[in-house]
């Protein structure tokens, strides 16, 4: 539960990041663009009243110069405004499709064992509906164990609580090529304590979004 | 005529090996150590007499290294030197009152000189029996990098192999992983804890590391690329490659004897299964058929057999099969949780850790499963046993009272002794072959 709120906070600083950082991007634009037309007026000011004939023909050519180049400048600032804004809309988009109901929950299991508990059937109904949602999101199953125990043999419970929790989610009619299994077997427990109620919160399965 | 002649030479034959045979016993192994009444050899190690100085005690004794080596076997009773009725008496180094050793409980004496010369240290050296008032060797010993160090080991390595005829486990290595907050890595140390070196600098997940019997590689599992998978190392050359990352499990197991091949757990067929993997040609062979978790392989010193955990019925138990996977027999019946399997180097026992009391202990069997031995029983979980080269030491993990300890034992569960001691994980010891075998 804590890793998913940590991971829908990383999100939406990251969106805001990048909100904030396209805003800065088409204000400089802005402020550029005031600069050019001082210069143009002051050009301007500078040509009328001496209109040496002579010179006549150079400023204009540089004139157009620069107005060409400041031409180009403003368009590509445009474009590039224009990308991120498109960027951050995909982004946006995508994000608030992972964020659609994304309240994902662990299983969980009894001691030395990796079969699906009936208390985690309704869950795991409840988690294929989201992941039905965001069809086109992978989904990771993470298999963990509790401390005790040979860390090998744990690794491999952990496996098989993985795929045990995967198979169901396919029997519920998820794609299995959008599933993959890790087993982190005891090494990441989220209650480091050495007594039973930690120990059944970390026999369990997590599921991830990719 | 033909008849006398041949029962003639036979009796030749038979006396010339009687006479070989008494005087191989005589002149090398004195003890059978193994033997159930075995105790401890007493020895009384002398300081060294310095030739140059004449008199005070030198800072490049190696008479301290010798006896922390020899204690550390756990074959040896080192007398304290507050006992030794005789002092050093220079000018006389070869008048010694047997009597006085024995009188002291001593049946082994050494003495020695120690050069320290300009071109580093040598020494010379007598061992004595002192029961029988006979030298047992006499030797002189070198050491250019001028450490007591490298004398001291010199010596106790001849002192253990003149009463025991095996040169033991002196110059061997200890693998193991420290599991730190940040991740875990694996380490390498020497036999007496010194010398520590990382193997891995990751900080990542690591598990079972393994040490190929002739030296030459060294296998682990990791998950410094997101997910399990197992490496192989050349240790000479350093180089590293990945020896398997199928999808799902990925764990190593224990090499053949021959070093050709290494046992792998994978899952990619569905269920974690036991597979031999050849070095060469990775030609993958799976072992092992069944619905149930299969995992932590171990293969017999001769090759013949493999153990390996299953909870095929019902709950993880050590199972022995033969090398192609047939034959798969139970072998522990006790308790509803026996992991780890190690086999001695000798053959014959199977050291595992298995839960009793709330507690894990460390045990041994025959490959049968009978002969059981509990090695281990205070209150600390006692967990991941591996044997020493010579089959004569476990080493294995303890943990009590948030300490972590890395320790050995005699393949009895006497003379423990601690190597190193942390409040990070100290786990997963894995003991190296001896070197020079490549």
């Amino acid at each position: 539960m804590n890793r998913h709120l940590t991971v829908i906070g990383l999100l939406l600083i990251f969106v805001f990041s990048l909100t904030i950082f396209s805003g800065c991007a088409e204000k400089q634009a802005v402020v550029k663009d005031e600069a050019m037309q001082e210069q143009k007026v002051a050009a301007a000011q500078e040509g009328a009243p001496a209109p040496v004939a002579a010179d006549d023909d150079a400023a204009l050519r540089a004139k157009e110069a620069a107005d060409r180049e400041a031409a180009l400048k403003e368009q590509a600032a445009k474009d590039e405004a224009a990308r991120k804004a498109a960027a951050r809309a995909a982004w946006a988009k995508k994000n608030a499709e992972a964020l659609v109901d994304l309240n994902i929950q662990n299983i969980y299991f009894d001691y030395d064992k990796s079969g699906i508990r009936p208390d985690a059937r309704e869950i795991l109904k409840a988690n294929a509906e989201i992941f039905t949602k965001n069809s086109a999101a992978k989904i990771i199953v993470e298999g963990h164990c509790d401390e005790r125990g040979t860390a090998e043999y744990n690794m491999a419970l952990g496996e098989r609580r993985a795929q045990e929790a995967k198979q169901y989610l396919v029997n519920l009619g998820i794609d299995a090529s959008r599933i993959e299994t890790i087993s982190y077997g005891k090494e990441r427990p989220l209650d480091n304590r050495s007594i039973d109620e930690a120990w059944a919160q970390n026999r369990r399965a997590q599921f991830l979004l990719k | 005529m033909d008849k006398k002649y041949r029962l003639a030479l036979a009796l030749i034959l038979v006396s010339l090996w009687m006479v070989s045979a008494a005087g191989f016993a005589a002149g090398k192994v004195y003890i059978d150590i193994d033997a159930p009444g075995f105790q401890q050899f007493p020895v009384a190690i002398l300081d060294f007499q310095n030739q140059k100085a004449g008199t005070g005690a030198s800072p490049n004794d190696p008479a301290d290294s010798i006896r922390r080596y020899l204690d550390l076997t756990g074959i040896f009773r080192v007398l304290d030197k507050k006992s030794f009725l005789e002092g050093i008496e220079p000018g006389s180094p070869e008048v010694i009152r047997f009597s006085d050793w024995s009188a002291i409980g001593a049946d082994f004496l050494l003495r020695g000189n120690l050069r320290d010369g300009g071109n580093g240290l040598s020494a010379e050296s007598r061992l004595y029996d002192v029961t029988r008032g006979q030298v047992i060797f006499e030797k002189k010993y070198s050491a250019p990098d001028g450490s007591p160090q490298t004398l001291g080991l010199s010596i106790a390595s001849d002192i253990l192999l003149a009463l025991t005829g095996d040169a033991g486990d002196f110059r061997t290595r200890i693998a193991f992983v420290i599991k730190k907050k940040s991740g875990s890595d694996i380490f390498t140390m020497n036999y007496d804890a010194s010398d520590l070196k990382n193997m891995t600098n990751d900080h990542s997940i690591v598990a079972a590391p393994r040490w190929s019997p002739d030296g030459r590689y060294f296998a682990f599992t990791s998950y410094k690329n997101g997910r399990p998978m197992v490496f192989l190392r050349h240790l000479k050359t350093g180089k590293e490659k990945t020896i398997a990352s199928f999808s799902g499990l990925n764990l190593c197991g224990s090499f053949s004897p021959d070093g050709r091949k290494i046992l792998l757990t994978l899952s990619k067929d569905g269920n974690e299964e036991i597979y031999a993997l050849d070095i060469e040609t990775m030609h993958l062979n799976r072992l092992t058929n069944s619905f149930s978790i299969d995992v932590s392989p171990a293969w017999s010193p001769d090759g013949r057999k493999i153990a390996f955990v299953s909870n095929r019925s019902g709950s993880p138990q050590i199972f022995v099969m033969d090398a192609d996977g047939s034959n798969v027999k139970r072998v522990t019946f006790e308790g509803n949780y026996n992991t780890s399997p190690s086999w001695s180097p000798r053959g014959g026992r199977i050291a595992y850790e298995g839960l009793i009391n709330r507690k894990y202990q460390i045990f041994s069997a025959d490959e049968e499963g009978n002969n059981l031995i509990q090695l281990t029983f205070d209150e600390a979980d006692n967990e991941y046993p591996s044997w020493s080269p010579s089959g004569r030491q476990i080493v294995f993990h303890s943990r009590q009272n948030g300490k972590s300890r890395i320790c050995i034992m005699n393949a009895n569960g006497m003379n423990l002794r601690v190597l190193k001691e942390s409040r990070d994980l100290l786990v997963m010891p894995a003991w190296s072959p001896r070197p020079g075998k490549q």
